[in-house]
């Protein structure tokens, strides 16, 4: 055959082709270490009793200031702690901590990894306040950490400290911007490992006005939502005794706009005078609206030309005695699981489709599962012997937060990873590092 | 004719062996316009007839003993002259028998010396005897270093340039006229000198004496040069092995001994030693081993007897009468010599690279006559000239090059490429040294190619970034320049041969190579042309000399240590033709000879960049490994494509012709086939080639391969079957209908046009951004560099955007250069994970891992992930010294250093250590840990003896100390050294054999001096 050899040379030349594509070694996909950071608990401060809600009693913990690196089992699943901080190897399931001063105020935040950078906005910074921001050092490094304040007036000059490793520091908030009404603080570490939590706790001479825990927000965005401020419906014949107020800042250099939609079970609505509603650059605003809205909850979604961060502090009455609740920005809900042992929060779900798969592991080692679905608000509370919930599955664009009620006070939960799983690439040893 | 002058001429003829010249010189004799008064010849037993034809001649004859020399020969006949006449002038003419003076020549000779009565000696022009146009001498002097001066170039035409009288330190004894009475007052000839250079030495004592010495070129006689061209034995007496080199250098020394001012000796002496050597080398080379050692056995044999330079002193000191200094006048310049030597020498080149052609025999001036002469001669125009295909592609070529190299204007870097160091010097300490600071440090060998780089820096002044940087501007042009002359093999027209070689010089692997810094691939496409224009009989070998085989092996070694690819596709070419060659069932002895040549091809070379390709065997990879950084190829498909990927390359919609140019030439009926053919098998190789990840050269991850090597042979198979193809396509297109012949080529021509525009476009564009330029950037801040050689772990983020990685290595306090990655050593289990660790932020352990292994710092270098830097941050054992924005610097706690102590109750100390070894104290017993790779070349002595030495819990070398006291640490290069000098011997070897042989003198025909 004329051809023959041409074709034989052509064939191989195929078969070399499909070997060499079957035997590609695909470059080796890069190597990752996953894990959960160990998660850090803010300390309990002077008057104040904590309980940390754990999901398992295995969970090893290990006191803050203690140098050595040796942890314990919790062997409980709801555990009290009377001073320090604690550091968590939580794997997967957030701890969270609910802190009360007797009679006062209640109110409960993540235990949460480090984080980049943390708003908080709220707290108060004249003659009121009791608040303070507490910065926790986890790491065997020294750490320094920049804080930056915005209040209604200006934003104020950083202020840089200096952690000790394994150590934890409370500043009082009023220290930020002394005399200034309306805060906003962001934290941002420029070295170690550190966690920073804010509490707003207020009072007149002896009176106890409340307080809460400020819960964080890592960053500004042009759309933010608060997905759970409590609305406690007044009982027959009782005014309404719920008021909200508002607290939004835009820390860029441009002035805005924004725009607050409220999220109820009555429908979603613009209260009036907040559509549009400029607000001056690098200077902390406050509204007030009273929505007239029959359920207990909503949530409100806040757009803005410019990034913005937002908070809702809503006052409420229990047995008598004022109280505030801090409501935070929280981010998109992912699967995720929260311990909640001794606690029975109400989950509030804000979003345009919401269609949220829950879990929930009873005391006892049962599980149970719900689905939540609705639109713009849905509420599910958690039941009372629930030892930790997980989101399995969620739609997209659903916010979540708790809303917490005990004999002493109100709080405000974000539903959200307090310790995300962190995939760190594996490094290879690559003499190119050292040319530019 | 009456004699008028006052002179007395007595010609003195003196043979041996000389029946061949004798009848010309009688003859010469006889016929002189001014015949000489009397003519006396002595023969010296000649075994031919001289004799009779002397006696025939009537010329009174004296016969000598066969070993008489030539100035005993003269002596004997001076000796029968009669007595001195007062008033008369008498003179001894000395006539060679290889030598014929003109008819005129006495009366010349008698002319010159008429109004110069202190002239003791005067010789005429010496002409060849074959060449008469050829001038040997006008007079001669002596360098320093012992070689005859004429001051005249090899083979000078004679055209009356060097007429005249000249004052002169000698002449020759051919057809010299010297006075009697001053022979005679100073001894005659030296009897040591029985043979060459008994002139010079003759003019000398002459000159020191008070006498004159002059050559006047009116005088003329043609020289045969009979001992000197080893036309007959020298049979002298002295003449050890009648061996006339060795007789003439051992003279030389001897006149230069005897003669010069005593404080001159010393110097002489070591130019004479050097000079010998030197000469002797080139002997080597030239294959003439016994000229080599004729050169150093003539030092030899002088030195072994001293005492026949202080005899010959004390000799000259009685009739010297004025200081040795007047003869430096005539001792030609060092300049001189230096001007000359180098004139011969590009005179040889020239020689080699332009050949001289046949000129036409039609004189110029007869053409013009049958020209108009008011026609105005053509004058150079500028269209002509770029018309001219050659010079066009060229030039475009040159131009595109510049414009894509607009980044490349300085030290470049990038790609595979590293930064290159300032100087050779730094590479030949990388190709030298045994131990290489390099990472945790590594013995591995050098590749040749580092020396071979070095080498060629010399031409740079040693400037390797300069030369690197020429390198990549000119390497398209250099392989424009090879590929061509390569395809003007296969087809004299210049407009196929021209765009062909411009678009290998723009196909997809050169384009990848010089953007991503690929150099053994440059090398490769600049050398692969030259192979088979070197072994155009690849089939009958035994064809080609044994130098051409050995030539190639040169060729093939240089290559082969720049990529060990080559030892790859070498195995299977000459593999394939053995296989062939047993196949054929050819006789034994063709069988064999075609085996020992191709076995010679594939075993030479590798073991010309031995031992870096002995250690390949254990570390197959490098087999596949490139010089510089370990870079991925790309992937399967673009390859098929005849395009290597990775970093720089071609995007994949430039689709090359290669591909379809090679099937298309599968099908030809002309021998583009075989080009095919060949192309095909080098892309098979390559495509299933691309498919192996290789772990080399300092990079732990696999790596895809790159096969740029290997589409080399490809690109340029598939260029030649396109000229082929082109050849003869037009005629046979022309001639015949339209068929799939016609479809075919108009679609091979598109694609080729479409590739030709777009590779240029993305050249001009995207390209000149590509991964090399010139860059001074630096990894390592200047801060961590002034701490001498301090390891330092250097954390980044490579890769692009869509694909980073986290990497390492351990920096010495510098970013790399050349040659470094080349023998960067593997990673350390423990340092990977201790860096892994650290990133995770579970390292707790991670500093003392460090610490242990002599790492000082952590640097990260921006940008990079915030969180794990305030996971560092928040790890114990490193604390933050610096944050720029180059990055963060952490110091590792705790003591560690190059070489730590630890002493019996545990606490450590650093002892000072230096770049490799140290000599420092320790204060006490202890141990010694060197944070290097263990190796067995690492030594540390103290009183003289070798401290025991052990792997550690981290496998580092450590030593028991016994006492306190100076202690040093020594890296031991034996080895190193060992194969350096086999190394140095083999090509040394290689080069001799692959050299031009020279020949001896007496293998120089009549013809070829004629």
């Amino acid at each position: 055959m004329k051809f023959k050899k041409p074709l034989l040379y052509v064939a191989a030349l195929v078969a070399s082709f499909l070997i060499a594509s079957a035997l590609t070694t695909v470059s080796k996909p890069n190597n990752y270490s996953e894990s959960y950071p160990a998660v850090v608990c803010p300390p309990t401060l002077k008057g104040l009793t904590s309980q940390i809600s754990i999901s398992s009693r295995k969970v090893q913990y290990q006191r803050l200031e203690n140098r050595s690196s040796k942890t314990l089992p919790f062997n409980a699943l709801r555990f009290p702690v009377s001073k320090d901080s604690l550091v968590i190897t939580a794997q997967g399931t957030t701890p969270l901590i609910w802190q009360s001063r007797a009679g006062s105020w209640a109110g409960g935040t993540l235990c949460s990894g480090p984080s980049s950078a943390a708003w908080f906005v709220g707290g108060t910074a004249n003659v009121t306040t009791r608040g303070r921001l507490i910065l926790v050092n986890s790491g065997l490094s020294d750490a320094i950490v920049d804080i930056q304040s915005y209040t209604e007036n200006a934003k104020q000059p950083i202020k840089s400290v200096n952690l000790k490793s394994k150590s934890f520091m409370q500043l009082s908030i009023d220290t930020l911007a002394p005399g200034d009404k309306a805060l906003a603080v962001q934290v941002v570490p420029r070295s170690g490992r550190v966690n920073a939590f804010m509490i707003d706790e207020q009072g007149a001479g002896l009176k106890a006005l409340g307080g809460d825990f400020v819960n964080s927000y890592p960053s500004a965005a042009k759309e933010v939502v608060i997905p759970a401020i409590p609305n406690p419906l007044p009982k027959k014949g009782e005014k309404a005794s719920s008021s909200h107020t508002l607290r939004i800042l835009t820390p860029g250099d441009v002035n805005t706009t924004f725009t607050l939609e409220v999220l109820s079970a009555d429908g979603s609505f613009v209260p009036v005078g907040l559509n549009s509603q400029s607000i001056d650059a690098g200077v902390v605003s406050e509204f007030s609206f009273k929505p007239k809205i029959s359920a207990s909850a909503f949530a409100v979604r806040i757009k803005s030309p410019e990034p913005i961060v937002a908070s809702i502090s809503s006052s409420v009455t229990l047995s008598g005695r004022k109280d505030f609740v801090w409501s935070t920005a929280t981010p998109p809900l992912t699967p995720m699981s929260i311990a909640v042992t001794g606690l029975s929060p109400l989950i509030v779900f804000a979003g345009d489709s919401i269609s949220v798969k829950v879990q929930t592991k009873l005391i006892n080692g049962k599980t149970v599962s719900a689905v939540v679905k609705g639109s713009d608000i849905a509420t599910w509370r958690v039941p009372e012997n629930a030892r930790s919930i997980t989101i399995i599955s969620t739609s997209k664009g659903v916010f979540a937060g708790a809303l917490i009620a005990s004999s002493n006070g109100y709080g405000f939960i974000p539903i959200q990873n307090g310790s995300a799983l962190t995939r760190v690439e594996v490094p290879n040893s690559n003499i190119r590092v050292l040319n530019p | 004719m009456a004699i008028t002058d006052r002179h007395l001429v007595t010609a003195i003829v003196v043979t041996h062996d000389g029946e061949t010249w004798l009848p010309a010189v009688v003859a010469a004799l006889a016929s002189q316009t001014r015949p000489a008064d009397e003519i006396i010849a002595v023969d010296t037993s000649s075994n031919d007839s001289s004799t009779k034809l002397i006696k025939a001649a009537r010329i009174p004859l004296i016969a000598a003993d066969r070993d008489c020399g030539f100035g005993d020969a003269v002596a004997l006949a001076v000796a029968k002259i009669p007595k001195h006449i007062e008033g008369n002038s008498e003179w001894i003419w000395l006539i060679h028998d290889d030598c014929a003076p003109t008819p005129t020549a006495l009366e010349k000779l008698l002319e010159a010396i008429d109004d110069r009565p202190q002239v003791a000696m005067v010789g005429p022009k010496l002409l060849g005897w074959h060449d008469r146009t050829h001038i040997l001498e006008a007079g001669i002097s002596i360098a320093g270093n012992g070689a005859r001066w004429t001051g005249l170039e090899t083979d000078e035409y004679d055209q009356g340039q060097h007429d005249g009288i000249h004052d002169v330190l000698s002449v020759s004894t051919a057809g010299a006229l010297i006075r009697r009475d001053i022979f005679e007052e100073l001894g005659g000839f030296d009897s040591n000198l029985s043979l060459f250079r008994d002139d010079i030495d003759f003019g000398w004592r002459a000159r020191v004496a008070g006498h004159g010495v002059i050559a006047t070129t009116a005088a003329v006689a043609h020289h045969a040069q009979a001992s000197a061209s080893e036309r007959r034995s020298v049979d002298v007496n002295g003449a050890f092995l009648h061996r006339p080199l060795l007789l003439d250098r051992r003279n030389a020394a001897y006149v230069l001994l005897a003669n010069s001012s005593w404080w001159m000796i010393p110097w002489l002496s070591i130019q004479l030693l050097a000079s010998a050597m030197v000469r002797s080398i080139g002997y080597l080379l030239a294959k003439l081993p016994g000229y080599a050692a004729d050169e150093l056995l003539a030092v030899g044999t002088l030195i072994i007897k001293p005492a026949e330079i202080v005899k010959a002193r004390k000799f000259r000191k009685t009739k010297r009468l004025v200081s040795s200094r007047v003869i430096s006048s005539y001792i030609p310049p060092r300049w001189s010599q230096i001007r000359l030597s180098a004139a011969r020498v590009a005179e040889v080149i020239r020689a080699k690279v332009i050949p001289v052609t046949e000129s036409s025999s039609v004189s110029v001036l007869n053409s013009l006559e049958e020209e108009d002469l008011l026609v105005p001669t053509q004058r150079f125009q500028m269209s002509k000239f770029l018309k001219n295909p050659a010079i066009f592609g060229f030039l475009l070529l040159a131009i595109i090059t510049l414009v894509q190299s607009r980044n490349r204007f300085g030290a470049l870097n990038g790609g595979a490429l590293v930064a290159s160091p300032s100087g050779a010097r730094d590479l030949w300490g990388i190709y030298f040294e045994s131990w290489h600071q390099v990472g945790m440090g590594s013995s591995h060998a050098s590749p040749a190619w580092i020396a071979v780089v070095a080498l060629a820096s010399t031409l740079f002044l040693g400037k390797t970034p300069l030369l690197i940087t020429t390198f990549f501007l000119f390497a398209p042009l250099l392989i424009m320049w090879s590929g061509h002359s390569f395809l003007r093999k296969l087809s004299n027209n210049q407009f196929i041969t021209i765009p062909a070689s411009f678009l290998y010089a723009l196909s997809p692997v050169v384009l990848a190579s010089v953007n991503s810094g690929r150099l053994a691939t440059l090398v490769a496409l600049i050398i692969a042309p030259q192979i088979p224009m070197i072994l155009s009989n690849w089939k009958q070998v035994e064809a080609n000399s044994w130098r051409r085989i050995y030539g190639l092996c040169i060729l093939l070694a240089v290559l082969t240590s720049f990529t060990l690819f080559t030892t790859f596709v070498s195995l299977g070419v000459i593999g394939f033709a053995i296989f062939s060659d047993y196949d054929e069932k050819l006789e034994k002895p063709i069988f064999l000879a075609r085996l020992y040549k191709r076995l010679t091809l594939l075993i030479f070379p590798f073991l010309l960049v031995a031992p870096y390709s002995f250690e390949a065997l254990i570390r197959p990879a490098r087999f596949l490994a490139e010089p510089g950084l370990n870079l991925a190829g790309g992937s399967t498909a673009l390859v098929l494509s005849g395009n290597p990927g990775g970093a720089g390359s071609l995007p994949w919609w430039t689709v090359s012709p290669i591909l379809l140019l090679l099937i298309i030439a599968l099908f030809s009926s002309s021998h583009a086939h075989s080009f095919a053919q060949i192309g095909m098998t080098f892309l098979c190789a390559a495509v299933l080639f691309s498919s192996i990840s290789i772990t080399v050269h300092g990079n732990s991850s696999g790596t895809r391969t790159w096969v740029g090597t290997l589409l080399v042979g490809a690109t340029l198979a598939s260029v030649a079957a396109g000229v082929v193809i082109l050849d003869r396509l037009r005629t046979v297109l022309i001639s015949s209908n339209i068929h799939y012949r016609h479809i075919l080529a108009s679609l091979l021509l598109i694609i080729t046009a479409i590739y030709s525009v777009s590779s240029i476009g993305w050249s001009l564009t995207a390209g000149a951004d590509s991964p090399v330029q010139s860059n001074m950037k630096r990894v390592i801040p200047a801060f961590l560099t002034a701490e001498a050689d301090t390891k330092t772990l250097v954390l980044r983020e490579v890769g692009s955007a869509n694909s980073k990685s986290i990497q390492y290595y351990i920096s010495r306090g510098e970013d790399i250069s050349l040659g470094e990655p080349d023998v960067a050593p593997g990673q350390v289990r423990e340092i990977e994970i201790a860096a892994q660790q650290l990133i995770d932020g579970s390292g707790i352990s991670s500093s003392q891992v460090f610490s242990a292994y002599g790492i000082k710092y952590v640097f990260v270098k921006n940008p990079f992930s915030r969180n794990v830097i305030r996971t560092i941050d928040g790890l114990g054992g490193f604390a933050r010294t610096s944050a720029t924005s180059a990055g963060v610097v952490w110091r590792v706690t705790g003591v560690t250093g190059r070489i730590i102590f630890t002493a019996k109750d545990g606490t450590r100390s650093v002892l000072e250590a230096g770049e490799v070894g140290a000599r420092t104290m320790v204060y006490g017993p202890g141990t010694i840990t060197l944070t290097e790779t263990f190796d067995r070349s690492w030594q540390v002595l103290q009183n003289g003896y070798r401290l025991d030495r052990a792997k550690d819990e981290q496998s580092l070398p450590q030593f028991q100390v016994k006492e306190a006291g100076e202690i040093s640490l020594i890296h031991d290069g034996t080895i190193r050294r060992a194969w350096l000098s086999l190394q140095l011997i083999a090509w040394t070897l290689a080069i001799i054999l692959a050299a031009p042989a020279g020949r001896r003198k007496r293998e120089i025909s009549e013809k070829e001096l004629a």
